[in-house]
């Protein structure tokens, strides 16, 4: 009898903890009804946005919301959405945790940002601006857009982007560019290392930037770009026969290189005070 | 972070919007400045085809308009007000560097860059069907004279007097500029496409 | 009628000044009739032009500060009134330490020289070469640790993690500087580390924003 009891006490704690979480976690979902090229905005304050494109003329919100310490303050300005995760009293990172998953049009810009917490963006071909603090970025798919990156730590992925104006600073996140091109890619980074693994596009600026992070570079041997690079106290070090050029530059074996591949149709700048420099052969 | 923001924005109209920010509120501002960004962006954008210049172009129309925004009395639309100030700023500054915001009187003009097709001769038709993409590299393309015409016209609607008004040029040359600037983007719409049906 | 003599009345034509012997030729002339629709698209396209570019956050950043300065703006930020007031910022003072951290920044660029680094820094940092009366001194490195001891003091009060993670942060960002700025004075016509700087500086104005929710546009 005793230990059925207990039994049954451990039943019914399980059932009733469960009842609590349930009841304290409640899905939301959200509609609105945009015209061509809108603009959507997610402030979330912990937790992630993850953003997917959709045909209709319509910006669908689906958001999780963790317990009654945060509400979604909500609104639409003609063409524009916002949407912001507003703390209650006695919210913390995990009671005032949202997830927004949101399918946008495709020509949509997104505005988002979380403090902690994963933001993704994927498919669109309007502009995408991103800020947290301690922040996974993933974005892909992106064409004839701004991607604008700013945060403070955690990786930064970027996949397939085309067309792109992309300016990313981030202080100690590592940052990954695969595919990305456009006639103006620019990337600021403080101690987190920067990987870049694509031809450079036609025509375009690239410029990649550390403290003290490693930056590689890995491209292709039909790659068309003007290169120099530097490191003020790290080491440089280039896989490919490039063609001297005329240049002020003063090229110092192991810690700067310059010069061009092909029709030099990019331009590429590396620099670094004391991360490490690679230019590689794809 | 606590600090929320609230969605900008948010219930005021453009009429308040601007009788707020005469009172220096800078909610005001923003919304006045989201309201038309794009807008004005874009004009400038069209108009360079340079993105810091265009976004340093933006800011000082902005600028300028918010100074005087004490001095507006709702009787003209604020966005007419606005689009104006940024084409002066637009050309005041490619006058500065030297460009051509006039173009060239049509007397005499020898076209030695694209000598005269014969209708049809060799590019395809684009059907009737442009896309905004290719249009948009093509008129960053074109030569500054002929895209200010266009740009003005075409894209930001102004008429033929308000153009000559604003560029300081004749009613008829900029009907006849205007005209050769969409022949020149139709060349180089057609060439486009056809190296693009070249390829596999 | 033949094509040339189409071609020349057309942009009168194309304003609705239209005949008998235009519609004639246009009925009979594929290549005409083509060229007229193919100027009409792309009139029609080119209105899908406008307001098409958003223009980067950092137009507002830096309209938002010269307002400020130019004394446009009159007031502090409004707080949003859904908020309730325990959540007032109690950092509000950095608003004006950000913007001064980025202007500071702007006048040693601007006093360094040449146009193309003014240009360059007005394109990296919002920044007005305009605002050369205040002084380069608000960015020595006693008024930076300065802020930083009250940034850090602030974001302690969310939690201790946070304030540790920011003095981190904080501390790569002013080993950035300085070396940066070493590299600067070292040899004035280092291109790469006037351009460090710059991007040392976006850093941390980046970081102080962070601090302050308020960075997005």
């Amino acid at each position: 009898m005793q230990r059925l009891n207990g039994g049954a006490k451990l039943v019914s704690a399980v059932v009733l903890s469960g009842a609590v979480l349930l009841a304290a976690e409640t899905r939301k979902e959200f509609h609105f009804t945009v015209g061509a090229r809108p603009t959507v905005s997610v402030t979330n304050q912990y937790g992630s946005v993850s953003v997917k494109p959709a045909t209709a003329n319509q910006v669908t919100v689906t958001a999780i919301l963790r317990s009654d310490k945060v509400e979604i303050d909500k609104g639409q300005s003609g063409n524009r959405v916002d949407l912001l995760s507003h703390l209650l009293d006695g919210a913390n990172a995990e009671n005032g945790r949202v997830d927004y998953e949101l399918a946008v049009p495709s020509d949509a810009s997104v505005i988002l940002s979380s403090t902690s917490g994963p933001l993704r963006a994927e498919g669109l071909h309007g502009d995408v601006t991103l800020e947290g603090a301690n922040t996974n970025v993933d974005v892909r798919e992106i064409s004839d857009a701004h991607v604008h990156v700013k945060t403070l730590n955690g990786p930064i992925t970027l996949t397939n982007i085309r067309d792109g104006h992309v300016e990313i600073t981030s202080v100690s996140g590592n940052i990954t560019l695969h595919s990305v091109s456009g006639p103006h890619v620019q990337v600021n980074s403080n101690s987190g290392w920067i990987r870049y693994d694509g031809d450079f596009g036609y025509g375009g600026e690239y410029y990649l930037s550390s403290h003290t992070g490693d930056i590689d570079a890995t491209a292709p041997q039909d790659a068309s770009i003007d290169i120099t690079a530097r490191s003020v106290r790290g080491k440089v070090e280039n896989d490919f026969p490039l063609q001297p050029k005329h240049t002020p530059f003063v090229v110092k074996a192991g810690s700067a290189f310059a010069g061009t591949m092909n029709r030099a149709a990019s331009s590429v700048k590396l620099f670094s005070f004391s991360g490490k420099i690679h230019l590689k052969k794809r | 972070m606590t600090g929320a923001r609230k969605p900008q924005g948010d219930g005021l109209s453009e009429a308040e919007a601007i009788e707020r920010a005469k009172q220096g509120d800078a909610e005001a501002f923003e919304v006045l400045y989201n309201l038309h960004k794009r807008r004005v962006y874009s004009l400038c954008l069209r108009m360079t085809a340079n993105t810091a210049e265009a976004e340093d172009l933006s800011q000082e129309a902005f600028l300028q308009l918010f100074r005087k925004i004490g001095t507006f009395r709702g009787e003209s639309a604020f966005s007419t007000w606005l689009h104006r100030m940024a084409v002066n700023v637009v050309l005041m500054r490619l006058r500065k560097k030297g460009l051509s915001v006039v173009p060239l009187e049509e007397t005499m003009e020898t076209d030695e860059e694209s000598p005269k097709k014969e209708p049809g001769a060799q590019d395809p038709s684009l059907a009737g069907a442009v896309d905004r993409l290719e249009l948009q590299r093509a008129v960053e393309a074109l030569p500054p004279g002929y895209r200010t015409i266009f740009v003005l016209h075409d894209i930001e609607g102004f008429e033929h007097n308000e153009i000559a008004d604003m560029v300081g040029c004749s009613i008829g040359n900029s009907k006849s500029q205007l005209h050769k600037a969409r022949m020149k983007l139709r060349d180089s719409l057609r060439t486009s496409r056809a190296a693009k049906a070249e390829k596999p | 009628m033949t094509c040339a003599e189409f071609q020349q009345v057309l942009p009168e034509m194309l304003e609705g000044d239209r005949n008998t012997e235009h519609a004639a030729h246009l009925a009979s002339c594929s290549a005409c009739s083509d060229l007229i629709s193919d100027l009409k698209a792309i009139s029609e396209a080119a209105r899908q032009l406008r307001a098409l570019d958003e223009p980067s956050p950092r137009v507002w950043n830096s309209l938002e500060i010269e307002l400020r300065r130019e004394g446009l703006i009159r007031q502090p930020q409004r707080e949003p009134a859904l908020v309730p007031s325990r959540a007032r910022r109690p950092w509000a003072w950095m608003v004006p330490v950000a913007a001064v951290l980025l202007v500071g920044f702007g006048i040693i660029v601007y006093q360094r020289g040449s146009d193309q680094q003014a240009e360059m820094a007005k394109n990296q940092a919002p920044v007005a070469p305009a605002v050369a009366v205040l002084p380069a001194s608000n960015v020595s490195p006693s008024h930076r640790s300065d802020d930083d001891r009250q940034l850090l003091e602030a974001v302690g009060t969310r939690s201790p993690e946070t304030r540790a993670q920011y003095a981190v942060d904080l501390n790569h960002v002013n080993a950035y500087i300085q070396d940066a700025e070493q590299s600067a004075q070292s040899d004035p016509n280092d291109e790469d580390a006037q351009q460090s700087l710059l991007n040392a500086y976006d850093q941390r104005a980046m970081l102080y924003q962070m601090a302050l929710d308020r960075s997005l546009p």
